[in-house]
């Protein structure tokens, strides 16, 4: 049932340090990196701030191009720098719901604008799509001629997820999206998500720090320190067996038992 | 002797169309020496109240109690001003983002310098300023901060996020609080500096007996830090006891569901399973139910919860609901 | 029966119907929008209500007061000149060459401004550094200096004035925009828009304008402000409108010789410069306040 869905091959970024004119220094945001996901699954990266994880979130969206490496969808390669070849793949959730919405376009506006950039629907089809995926993320197709403003900060995010699946990607990335929700609107979140697992065959890379939410959510689990791949491989074994020293340090703080 | 003692606080919010009951007859008591966790999510009204207890709301809210004690004083009878001058000699507050509470044009020592209390200070006032500075780098050393050389000399951005909590909880010390309210202290830190700031706390109550009103959104968090917590909803009081009854035998639904939500009880069930949620969501302040304001999300609602329910006390552990939960355990 | 509304129903405005709320508040801010929409009619009707044409001499009635005064005469309301011009007409002729040429000055800069402005912050490196500072020797010299300079070199006349001042005022916008669109590039909404595949054009369109264009107006209401006094000063030295235009400051110049026998010549054009300038700036601080009680709420 569950196939390769993305190859990540030798993914690296580096930074040319701006602030030295001649012996420019490179830092390195994150080491070359391979790994697979399969449909129906999700992958988790963990890691501080400063580790790479959202470095390597906009390398797989698309927002920055690799300094070495590629990322292969169903055997055929992504051209960095083509969004239009992308988008319809592979998108992105953001944390800060407060900034990811347009405060002066409509829902609708909001949500018309991937599909007519990309698709060759017309008007009533438009209208006809969106309103089913704002049923499907659990909003009221009322709500197509509201502003941002007018919504609560789970709502909003409800919102980039109606407009993350309207496209019907294989891959979402969840960039820190649940930690700025309230207990009880996380739950309800992952269970939405769950449930548009299951219908779609999404597969999620969740990025993270909360081992809570990765225990209960993932299946595989990438821990990241400072741009180098700790560790690599089923959640359940790497939070009852940590190796490294950094993973220990990281479960011991957050009080986590298995 | 109770600390603190509040009985049926109300906050008003005056608006142009009616006046909103932002935070709706809470009760709250502290004694000395204890932690105590002020738990509730967004729109609870957490930060209202602690805000009225310190008394830095603004004209638009409106205060009112049957009952605020502090030390066996009554200070509902005593003026607005004569009600802060007595509190905020006794009572600090440490804020959410550290970074944003510090000045950002002065370096560490100055704030520091600024905030050491004047009554502390003797000598002739060419002596004072050794002495401020003195005084400023023991308060650096109380919360743990060994190195005070660079520290005094740094400008805020220049220091992490757990460093200017430190300082902020230094500043906080300064006067010799009686009660630390504590608003959501580590909500944007990592985990690893959140168990710093948590462990100094805890160390700060042991050793001077300074009593800690920790308020969070998380409740498992709180839970490994407090003696007793106080659960809030939308502005209603909804539950209160010690850390074990409210966490092991929650009576109210809405702490019940807090509790599933929390990864300590989600660690049984078994991987990408739906979690237990309450559905619906938190009623904004333009629209709140009437009677118990979980109504609506509740799954034990009835015809009764129109009526905003009374409080029960079942050994001290007291619930404000029509039908706790109290019958399932026992 | 008509059923009643029990519910309170909820209003739940555009981001531009509440900024139009937030503005109607103070009542100052109205008073000020109700006499710069007045000027605004006075600029465009200008020849139709007039009484009398702004240069047609009544050589009868030289230096006459207001109407209000003894020897005054109720067909002449404000009073002549010592050319025998009615002064009503000529004021309000001048209000459509000092304020609405004020306010052409101010849309051309604008459009200039914002073109270069967005450029530049869609650029990066040295390219994007040169259009944002290229135009900054002009902000280095002061506004009035620079128009006399111009009309020196290009000789004297109001085309000579617009074009002088409109470059004067360039550069402010350039800047504001840039760092405005800079500021926007760096949320999230943009960087969705970009993924989704939008080209540049469309997110300056659609995601980025709409959200700026506040402080655009409120810094092109200070602009205005700017633009009156500069217009009407140059008139004043007798470098922009010719002679017999009636232009505000043209006619301060004409009448400081009088000034002793017949003072209305001077202060009727000085109040009216006055009224002007004090509109434009309560309309620019309402915006502000608006612009800060929105971002507050």
């Amino acid at each position: 049932m569950s196939h390769v869905l993305l190859q990540v091959i030798n993914l690296s970024k580096t930074y040319k340090d701006k602030n030295y004119w001649f012996n420019r220094k490179c830092v390195a945001a994150l080491d070359p990196v391979s790994f697979d996901i399969m449909a129906h699954k999700t992958l988790a990266i963990v890691g501080e701030t400063g580790s790479g994880k959202s470095t390597l979130a906009r390398l797989l969206v698309g927002a920055e191009l690799p300094t070495t490496g590629h990322i292969r969808l169903n055997g055929e390669t992504f051209t960095p720098g083509d969004f239009k070849q992308r988008c319809q793949h592979v998108r992105m959730i953001f944390q800060d719901s407060g900034t990811t919405l347009n405060p002066s376009l409509t829902i609708e506006q909001l949500l018309d604008e991937p599909l007519q950039l990309n698709t060759d629907l017309d008007e009533l089809e438009r209208h006809q799509l969106i309103r089913e995926t704002l049923k499907k993320v659990g909003l009221l197709a009322e709500h197509m001629s509201f502003y941002p403003h007018m919504f609560s900060g789970g709502q909003k995010q409800r919102i980039s997820l109606a407009r993350a699946i309207i496209l019907k990607p294989q891959v979402i990335i969840l960039d820190e999206a649940l930690a700025s929700l309230d207990p009880s609107l996380r739950s309800q979140m992952i269970n939405l998500l769950l449930d548009l697992q299951q219908q779609m065959g999404l597969a999620f890379i969740l990025i993270s720090h909360n081992l809570g939410i990765v225990r209960h959510f993932s299946d595989e689990m990438m821990v990241l320190c400072n741009g180098k791949v700790l560790e690599f491989g089923k959640t359940a074994e790497i939070l009852q067996k940590p190796k490294h020293k950094y993973t220990k340090k990281l479960i011991m703080s957050q009080r986590f038992q298995l | 002797m109770n600390l603190i003692d509040i009985r049926n606080l109300s906050i008003e919010l005056q608006t142009s169309t009616k006046p909103i009951l932002a935070v709706d007859r809470v009760n709250l008591t502290m004694k000395e020496g204890e932690v105590r966790g002020l738990v509730g999510e967004s729109g609870s009204g957490k930060s209202l109240l602690a805000q009225a207890i310190v008394g830095v709301l603004d004209e638009k809210w409106k205060v009112d109690a049957d009952r605020f004690h502090w030390r066996g004083n009554d200070l509902m009878r005593l003026s607005a001003e004569e009600r802060k001058a007595i509190i905020s000699k006794d009572v600090a507050m440490i804020f959410q983002e550290p970074m944003a509470c510090l000045d950002p044009t002065t370096t560490i020592g100055e704030q520091l310098e600024e905030a050491v209390d004047v009554e502390q200070l003797t000598g002739f006032f060419w002596q004072k300023r050794q002495q401020r500075k003195l005084a400023a780098i023991t308060l650096l050393h109380k919360v743990g901060i060994k190195q005070h050389e660079i520290c005094v000399k740094s400008f805020p951005h220049q220091l992490t996020d757990a460093l200017c909590q430190r300082v902020m909880i230094a500043m906080a010390l300064a006067r010799r609080p009686m009660l630390l309210i504590a608003d959501e202290p580590t909500a944007a830190m990592e985990s690893t500096n959140q168990g710093q700031i948590f462990r100094l706390l805890a160390s700060l109550n042991q050793l001077k007996n300074m009593s800690i009103l920790l308020i969070s959104h998380d409740l498992e968090n709180v839970t490994h830090w407090t003696n007793s917590i106080t659960v809030m909803y939308s502005g209603q009081f909804v539950e209160a006891g010690t850390t074990e009854q409210i966490f092991n035998q929650p009576y109210h639904p809405y702490t019940r569901a807090l509790v599933d939500s929390s990864p300590r009880a989600n660690r049984t069930i078994p991987n990408k399973s739906r979690l237990m949620t309450l559905p619906g969501s938190i009623p904004i302040l333009q629209h709140l139910p009437i009677g118990c304001r979980l109504g609506p999300r509740c799954p034990r609602a009835q015809q009764k919860c129109v009526h905003a329910p009374k409080i029960k006390n079942f050994h001290s552990h007291q619930v404000s609901c029509h039908f706790p939960l109290k019958d399932s355990y026992s | 029966m008509a059923r009643d509304k029990i519910y309170q129903e909820e209003e739940f405005p555009t981001p531009l119907m509440q900024l139009w709320h937030n503005f109607k508040e103070p009542p100052v801010v109205m008073i000020g929008f109700g006499c710069f929409l007045f000027l605004i009619v006075l600029a465009v009707l200008a020849t139709i209500i007039t009484p009398y044409s702004s240069v047609e001499n009544h050589l009868d009635h030289l230096l006459l007061p207001p109407a209000w005064s003894d020897d005054g005469n109720v067909s002449f309301l404000l009073g002549t000149d010592n050319l025998g011009r009615d002064m009503l007409s000529r004021l309000i002729h001048g209000t459509s060459l000092t304020f609405g040429l004020s306010i052409i000055v101010v849309m051309a800069s604008l459009a200039i401004g914002v073109i270069i402005g967005s450029l530049s912050a869609l650029t990066t490196g040295i390219k994007s550094s040169f259009l944002n500072h290229f135009l900054d020797v002009i902000l280095s010299i002061p506004s009035l200096l620079l128009a006399i300079i111009i009309v020196a070199i290009l000789g004297p006349g109001l085309e000579n004035t617009v074009w002088a001042i409109i470059m004067v005022l360039i550069p402010q916008f350039v800047h504001i925009t840039r760092n405005a669109v800079k500021e926007e590039f760096a949320k999230d909404y943009v960087l969705a828009s970009r993924l989704d595949g939008a080209s540049s054009l469309r997110i300056l369109r659609y995601s980025i304008f709409p959200n700026i264009i506040e402080k655009l107006i409120s810094q092109a209401t200070l602009a205005q402000s700017a633009a009156i006094l500069d217009i009407a000063a140059l008139g004043f030295l007798g470098l922009g409108a010719p002679i017999p235009m009636p232009e505000w400051g043209a006619m301060l110049a004409n009448g400081i010789e009088l000034f002793y026998i017949a003072p209305w010549t001077v202060y009727l054009p000085g109040l009216a410069i006055l009224f002007s300038v004090i509109a434009t700036n309560l309309v620019g601080e309402g915006m502000r306040h608006a612009l800060k009680v929105r971002k507050e709420s």
